[in-house]
């Protein structure tokens, strides 16, 4: 090719991987390779074979075939301990961080200290400082880990990676759990590796980021390479029809709906925290059926709080919260009432040892027709699976499989799947696209449109403005426990919704404006 | 009906033969560790282990004592085993065996004069109120206030221990016989002791009770609501919370069914065996009964399995003492390595790496925690 991506020296490549897990075929013949310097993404749905791709570079997964060459070797990688001493680091989009430890603590976590039996701290602390001054990658090295926001924590990892001396290192999903803000800071530290002759390969579904980071994409479809080309080569549609093989469209298509009768009522409510802090501090809203309530803010900002609390989970300290007229203490155990889909799929959502026809009835094994008697009717429960399997689209080996086993989109669609089955008066969702590939965010904003058109009302809770501008019928923001204001699911409000989400009242906004 | 959940026969076969891998590894290196020690005392462990298996399945009289010895720690397993299962760490058995053991000898000790099918009812519903009763105070401290169970059972086993003591001691004690030599209460009522199942041998109901309790318990948490509840609480609290679970209720439940199971252990041993209430009966079937319920991956049909090869080994022992003069403790050695080789996580992972899959248990949540 003329971009001069010849001339680099290879770092990495994966030649022709192959890698099935029984029936199925999870990467097919994949072929990656990454040059010295070079921040390469790895595009793709969830479930297209990425995270299994980057299993079997760091040793986790044996291939079935198909060969690993490093700077020009070819080599085999038995295990994450191997992968490190071949110079690959990770961060997974789970980190591997122990919360009570401290920053050096988990740095030094499993490496060989020089002085055994002893560790050597200061040393570690002295380079680990000497790294994050080096990247300007602000880590305190003697805070515990639980203390850390997410970015701190991602920060940390990639700190970890380094000090490993890692020259590739691969980033899973990164930015799905950074605010906005920290998202550039990422990319400036991205950039700078690849400048010193590090190779990047940076995972993701996000195709802005994709285009605005990166210097060469490899898309991945259903465990195929459709396409690998220079980033500036590509545009974002062309990047999303190989991704997803057809096209896609978040834009709104229908003007935002008024809803009828009142579903759920929430005045002056206040809540605490986890850890006894003010979670909600005096939240008022009221939502329709027929309508849907977009709820933005950054994250941590009592949203979850809210959620758990018209849920039923969490105690509410002040103020009332009514569901169809009643309190919502036992909403989640009678049937038709609340559909809930959590915002941590896998910890709070799904039980992952459970197989999916398991998961499916977490809420109705309690009823017939999947229990009589107090016994369950295993011969019902799998059929239903079987149904809702084929109704959802859920990629899966079949109703016995374990849940663990799915790619997120498919884990996110059981979970939907379940909590749409009584079709309930009020949905409430939470974070439901977070982590997910643009084909399963539009199928999720598409059942939720579904649903509402049903005549539920619907709690829309998440932290990328786009979807809340795409789905919401109304959209309130909220900053510290606290409703900033309402506004039209409109992209003129933006500027007022950005306001709002760092602190600012609807109010102060527009009297500013008229002064 | 859906036999086996959904699964075919050949699936559940595969599936029991894969969870068999781990603990049949570990038994196979607990002895193949044992015999290096057997050798090192310079006996030939071919001999030793040749004269223990002979000495637990060799005659009818051994088989007898076997079953006599796996008949408590299959109560307390399965009592041990249902906790597990729902992410409780109950290690209280002993001190609710003490209790159900007391509250069934109580009932028994009473001549009411009613035929055994009632007598001996009455006195297996007293001891399972006896060990509900123990493992009430620790399930509520759990279930409402947070309290671990581990801190709070463990410590109650020996209040229990003590009370036993007391109510058969021979000065003082409420059931206690006057006089005696030892420490122990009165014969029972004949109408409330267990039948002997095999004429000249101590081989009594109380085995046929453990295997049907076993077979009830593997429906309660494969084919019930509750069941489903239990494990949706051990694999996932927070998701079962999330799916409207409430977890304080079924957390009392659990360590009430739990309790009561290792009560029942208790009963039956008195009802069945010893027709006495007497102090410090109990060698640890309680502990013993963690280690059943650890190596059965808290299966209760693999419960049945697990209490035997414990009960064959004790059972062995004195034969393998009488045969080779080697010290009956080397059982208590295999025991140990065997858990041990269980719960050791590199051994998991190999298998698991052959296997294609990792081997979970049930129970590796309360491993890794411990």
């Amino acid at each position: 090719m003329e971009d001069g991506r010849h001339q680099t020296p290879e770092l990495l490549r994966m030649d022709r991987i192959t890698k099935s897990f029984g029936p199925l075929l999870a990467d097919d013949a994949v072929t990656l390779d990454v040059r010295v310097g070079e921040i390469h993404a790895l595009l793709g749905e969830n479930g297209a074979g990425k995270s299994t791709l980057m299993k079997v570079l760091y040793g986790l997964h044996q291939p079935d075939s198909g060969e690993i060459w490093l700077d020009g070797r070819q080599i085999t990688i038995g295990s994450p301990h191997e992968a490190v001493a071949h110079g690959i680091g990770m961060v997974h989009q789970q980190f591997m961080l122990v919360p009570n430890l401290t920053a050096t603590e988990n740095v030094i976590l499993g490496m060989r200290a020089e002085r055994r039996p002893m560790l050597d701290l200061a040393a570690a602390r002295k380079r680990l400082v000497e790294l994050a001054r080096e990247y300007d990658l602000d880590v305190d090295p003697d805070a515990p880990v639980w203390q850390m926001s997410l970015g701190g924590q991602q920060r940390l990892e990639i700190l970890k990676a380094l000090f490993r001396g890692a020259r590739l290192l691969v980033l899973d999903e990164p930015t799905a759990v950074l605010a906005p803000s920290e998202v550039g800071g990422l990319f400036r530290i991205m950039r700078q590796l690849a400048s010193e002759g590090r190779g990047i390969v940076f995972i993701s579904h996000k195709l802005s980021e994709v285009t605005e980071v990166s210097d060469h994409v490899t898309v991945l479809r259903l465990g195929r390479v459709t396409g690998t080309l220079p980033t500036r080569e590509a545009t974002a549609h062309t990047l999303a029809t190989m991704m997803v093989g057809r096209e896609i469209s978040l834009a709104r298509t229908t003007a935002p709906v008024v809803g009828t009768d009142t579903v759920l009522e929430i005045s002056g409510v206040h809540c605490v925290t986890d850890r006894g802090t003010p979670g909600l501090t005096g939240v008022d809203l009221v939502v329709r059926k027929g309508e849907i309530l977009g709820i933005a803010g950054v994250d941590g900002n009592g949203q979850r709080e809210l959620v758990e609390c018209i849920a039923g989970l969490r105690p509410v300290t002040a103020g009332t919260i009514l569901v169809e007229g009643r309190p919502p203490s036992s909403a989640l155990r009678e049937p038709g009432l609340l559909g809930l889909v959590p915002e941590d799929r896998y910890e709070q959502g799904l039980i992952g040892d459970f197989d999916v026809s398991e998961n499916l009835v977490l809420r109705a094994y309690q009823r017939p027709p999947y229990s009589t008697n107090g016994f369950l009717r295993w011969g019902r429960i799998r059929d239903n699976a079987t149904q809702r399997i084929a109704a959802f689209d859920i990629r899966c080996p079949g109703p016995l499989a374990p849940v663990r086993s799915l790619s997120g989109g498919n884990q996110q669609k059981v979970v939907i799947a379940r909590e749409t089955q009584d079709d309930p008066a009020l949905i409430v969702a939470s974070q439901p696209t977070r982590g997910l590939d643009v084909g399963a965010v539009e199928s999720v904003l598409n059942l939720l449109r579904q649903q509402r058109d049903r005549g539920a009302a619907v709690v829309f809770v998440s932290t990328e403005l786009s979807e809340v501008l795409a789905l919401s019928d109304r959209v309130v923001v909220m900053h510290k426990g606290e409703v900033m204001g309402e506004v039209p699911p409109d992209p003129a409000a933006l500027g007022r919704i950005g306001e709002m989400m760092m602190g600012r009242s609807l109010e102060s906004i527009d009297a500013g404006a008229v002064a | 009906m859906a036999i086996g959940r959904g699964y075919s026969l050949r699936q559940m076969l595969r599936t029991a033969a894969y969870r068999a891998v781990t603990p049949v590894l570990s038994v196979f290196l607990a002895f193949l560790v044992s015999a290096a020690i057997i050798i090192a005392v310079g006996t030939d462990p071919i001999v030793a282990f040749g004269s223990m298996l002979n000495g637990a399945f060799g005659s009818q009289t051994a088989l007898a004592t076997t079953g006599v010895r796996m008949t408590p720690i299959l109560f307390t397993g399965l009592a041990v085993a249902v906790s597990f299962r729902a992410g409780i760490f109950n290690v209280g058995a002993e001190g609710q065996l003490y209790l159900g053991a007391a509250f069934g000898a109580a009932v028994a000790l009473l001549p009411i004069g009613l035929p055994a099918f009632i007598h001996i009812p009455l006195a297996l519903i007293a001891g399972f109120i006896g060990g509900a009763a123990w493992a009430f105070v620790p399930g509520y401290l759990r279930a409402y206030r947070g309290v671990s169970e581990v801190v709070t059972t463990l410590m109650l086993n020996f209040v229990a221990i003590q009370l036993v003591s007391y109510l058969v001691d021979p000065l003082v004690g409420p059931i206690g016989e006057r006089g005696a030599a030892y420490a122990q209460s009165a014969v029972i009522d004949p109408a409330a002791k267990l039948p002997i199942l095999l004429r000249g041998t101590s081989l009594h109901a109380g085995l046929i009770l453990g295997l049907a309790l076993a077979v009830a318990l593997w429906i309660l948490i494969g084919y019930t609501r509750l069941g489903f509840r239990m494990r949706m609480l051990g694999a996932n609290p927070i998701a079962a919370r999330f799916a409207g679970v409430k977890s304080a209720r079924e957390i009392m439940t659990v360590m009430l069914l739990s309790g009561g199971i290792a009560g029942l252990a208790g009963a039956v041993e008195v009802i069945g065996l010893r027709y006495r209430l007497f102090d410090h009966f109990s060698p640890g079937y309680g502990y013993d009964g963690i280690a059943v319920a650890l190596l059965a991956n808290s299966n209760p049909l693999g419960v049945i399995l697990s209490s035997g090869f414990f009960a064959a080994l004790r059972a062995g022992a004195n034969s393998m003492q009488q045969a080779t003069g080697i010290e009956t403790s080397v059982v208590l050695i295999i025991q140990a390595l065997t858990i041990l080789f269980l719960i050791f996580r590199p051994l998991r992972d190999w298998i698991g790496s052959r296997a294609g899959r990792p081997p979970r248990l049930a129970q590796d949540s309360l491993i890794d925690a411990a």
